[in-house]
């Protein structure tokens, strides 16, 4: 039926339309930022080796703290006098599941090149296993290999940023008075890991200030795979637990962390951070909806003789169901299209106002996809048609001489 | 202005609204047994109420604005109903039209009881067999000419095309066919109530209803529109029952009823009528 002619009398005030057209911009607006979040937490986890497990000094009930790939930073527990050592990595050397275990250590040092002088993070790490630990991998140069003293592989950000001069590989660099040679350098991340210096253990223990043989800060273990991730760590747990001597719960002085676990909660964080904003957006395509409804049972009462005369040529309660339904569905549309104009601009809007949610090399811009405009547009849609329901209701049930005599 | 109207409209009269072939090719789900009717004697029972009370409740009050009608209109008749203001003519009107059920009495369309039907039944009646004309026009004011025309159409589902032939063609008649995209804001009075009766006759129907169709018009304007009502009865049968309190009507009437709170004072025949029996 061609009704959709009818009514089809100018937008009555485009105050009707202004709530839906904030609640759909925000809905789009929330669900493309929080969809970009995600996407980039995901793309951040597929670069992250799930599989490892860091152990650290010290306990924190609240383990709320995202690990890093190197080990320093590390806080720990500083009110309890804990060490790992050379006892514990053997500790761990029966547990089913383990591919790799090593100590590593870390400490922020001078460094200097070319007459210039700086404070960076050095990492010590098992060169054998070090490689495996860690997806990182090399712009130029090589990583680090067993026979390796002291040489480094450094952060792109520490070749190309820090120092006037670029350092190139087979350069030297100077850390606390020790000459080391750059033997590779590693590819732009995006994270702390483009500023690091990774140095063999063995030779790393003699440059960072207070670094002793067989203490490490972290120990750093690779299960065999990701599902294995939780029980292994769990193990680990229980063996270390029993190998420190630990009696009293409280009384423990390390901490376990499976990436895997942390991954899951930033994730169920994230997706609880856009649940509530959603239920923000919810609230103004509410008070758009009534806005719509406001509107229809005004138009209703107004056009009351109009209903009256189109029952007494041949219009079916039905048909005036239809009309108005229709009509408070156009209103939502015409809202939904610029709402989802909003959205765009909103989404477009984050990463001027600085509020990136990337964090990686230009990360997740967010965008607003195909589908999810569709969806801001369906929902709008929908948002119309349940408004306008009730008051469509009225006018269809409207008998045709009461209508008629309406003035 | 409306010296021009009733010039369109009085040319417009020259032009047959059927001929035999428009009939053949439109017919919008009619009852057959009303055209039978159509094509005998011309003396069919169309409308019969059989003492219809209305009464209205007013809080406490009862008030009757019908009292114990009895009245039978027949296929072809030019009925005219007079009477006082406030004597139950719209009343009686809405009754005849489907718009409003007795409170007491029987009204039968085509000797079926209308009481016994849903909304959407008397909805399907008042579509297919009923042309209404009012006194205040009743365009949609947000729909143009053409689709005002239209609008019973689509409420039976006829088909685009055919529909819009058929409005194209009644607006030829009513002499209208430049204001086609007119809103009827933008409609002179006598031009309104042309496209209101090329509206009531859109459906083909075979009853045409009208209260006070020139109440709001000059009495040239008003005088024409009778006409044209008088040429639909005479050339083409249709049944018309005019509610007025303008005397001048009665000249085209075969029939005229006299009402008096809510009652019928007397039924004069007229001399033209072909029921003076
Ligand atoms: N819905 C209603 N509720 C109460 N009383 C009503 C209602 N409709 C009509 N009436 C009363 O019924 C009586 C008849 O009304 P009706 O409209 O039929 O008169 P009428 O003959 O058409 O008058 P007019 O020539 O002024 O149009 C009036 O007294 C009116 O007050
Ligand atoms: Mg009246």
């Amino acid at each position: 039926m061609a009704l959709n002619m009818l009514l089809h009398s100018k937008l009555r005030s485009w105050l009707t339309i202004v709530g839906i057209v904030i609640g759909v911009g925000a809905v789009v607006g929330i669900i493309s930022l929080g969809d970009a979040m995600e996407a980039s937490v995901q793309s951040r986890l597929a670069d992250m080796d799930l599989s490892s497990i860091t152990i650290t000094p010290g306990y924190s009930r609240a383990q709320s703290r995202i690990p890093g790939h190197g080990s320093n930073d590390w806080g720990g527990n500083p009110t309890i006098d804990a060490k790992l050592t050379d006892r514990d990595v053997d500790a761990l050397g029966g547990i089913e599941g383990i591919v790799y275990a090593a100590g590593e250590i870390s400490g922020r040092e001078g460094v200097s090149y070319a007459g210039e002088n700086a404070t960076l993070s050095i990492s010590g790490v098992d060169p054998q296993v070090w490689k495996y630990m860690k997806s990182l991998e090399v712009e130029s140069g090589r990583l680090l290999e067993p026979a390796d003293k002291y040489v480094a592989v450094i952060g792109s950000g520490v070749a190309s940023k820090i120092y006037k001069k670029n350092i190139g590989v087979n350069q030297v660099i100077t850390i606390n008075g020790k000459s080391v040679r750059v033997v590779g350098i590693l590819k732009e991340e995006g994270g702390f890991e483009d500023r690091q210096i990774y140095m063999p253990i063995d030779a790393a223990v003699n440059l960072i200030t207070d670094a002793e043989k067989g203490v490490f800060d972290s120990i750093q273990v690779k299960a065999q795979n990701v599902e294995v991730v939780d029980t292994v760590a769990t193990t680990i747990e229980k063996k270390l637990i029993i190998s420190r001597h630990i009696v009293n719960e409280n009384d423990r002085d390390f901490s376990v962390i499976a990436l895997k676990a942390m991954a899951q909660s930033v994730t169920t964080m994230l997706s609880s951070m856009t649940l509530f904003l959603g239920a923000i957006a919810a609230v103004s395509l509410i008070v758009g909806a009534v806005g719509i409804a406001n509107t229809m049972f005004t138009s209703v009462l107004e056009k009351t003789k109009e209903i009256g005369t189109m029952k007494a040529i041949g219009a079916k309660n039905r048909d005036i169901l239809m009309i108005f339904v229709f009509n408070s569905a156009m209103v939502g549309f015409v809202g939904g299209i610029f709402g989802v104009i909003l959205g765009v601009l909103i989404s477009a809007l984050f990463p001027m106002i600085g509020m990136t949610v990337t964090s990686g090399e230009g990360g997740a811009i967010p965008s607003v996809s195909p589908g999810l405009m569709i969806f801001g547009l369906a929902l709008a849609v929908l948002i119309g048609v349940i408004s306008g329901a009730v008051p469509a209701y009225r006018a269809s049930k409207m008998k045709p001489v009461d209508a008629l005599r309406y003035e | 202005m409306h010296a021009n109207d009733a010039k369109a409209l009085k040319q417009s009269l020259n032009y047959p609204l059927y001929t035999e072939k428009n009939t053949e090719a439109y017919e919008v789900n009619c009852p057959t047994s009303i055209r039978n009717n159509a094509a005998g004697s011309g003396r069919a029972s169309l409308i019969k109420l059989t003492n219809v009370w209305k009464i209205y409740q007013m809080g406490e009050v009862d008030f009757a604005a019908l009292r114990g009608i009895d009245l039978e209109i027949y296929e072809g008749e030019f009925l005219v109903v007079l009477g006082p203001s406030g004597s139950g003519k719209s009343t009686l009107m809405n009754l005849i039209g489907c718009l409003d059920l007795p409170s007491k009495g029987k009204v039968s369309l085509n000797s079926k009881d209308i009481s016994g039907l849903d909304e959407s039944e008397l909805a399907r009646i008042r579509g297919q067999m009923i042309g209404f004309i009012f006194q205040s026009f009743n365009l949609i004011s947000t729909l143009n000419t053409l689709e005002n025309v239209m609008l019973p159409l689509e409420f039976q589902e006829e088909d685009t095309t055919r529909a819009r032939k058929r409005v194209e063609y009644l607006l030829e008649i009513v002499g209208l066919s430049d204001k086609k995209q007119n809103l009827p804001s933008q409609l002179s009075g006598g031009q309104r109530q042309r496209v209101a009766i090329a509206r009531s006759l859109v459906v083909n129907p075979p009853i045409i209803l009208a209260d006070e169709p020139t109440g709001n018009l000059d009495s040239k304007t008003g005088s024409y529109i009778l006409e044209f009502l008088d040429g639909l009865n005479k050339k083409e049968g249709k049944t018309i029952i005019i509610v007025t309190h303008d005397l001048e009507i009665i000249k085209h009437a075969t029939r005229v009823v006299y009402l008096r709170d809510g009652e019928i004072e007397k039924i004069e025949i007229r001399e033209k009528s072909d029921f003076g029996e």
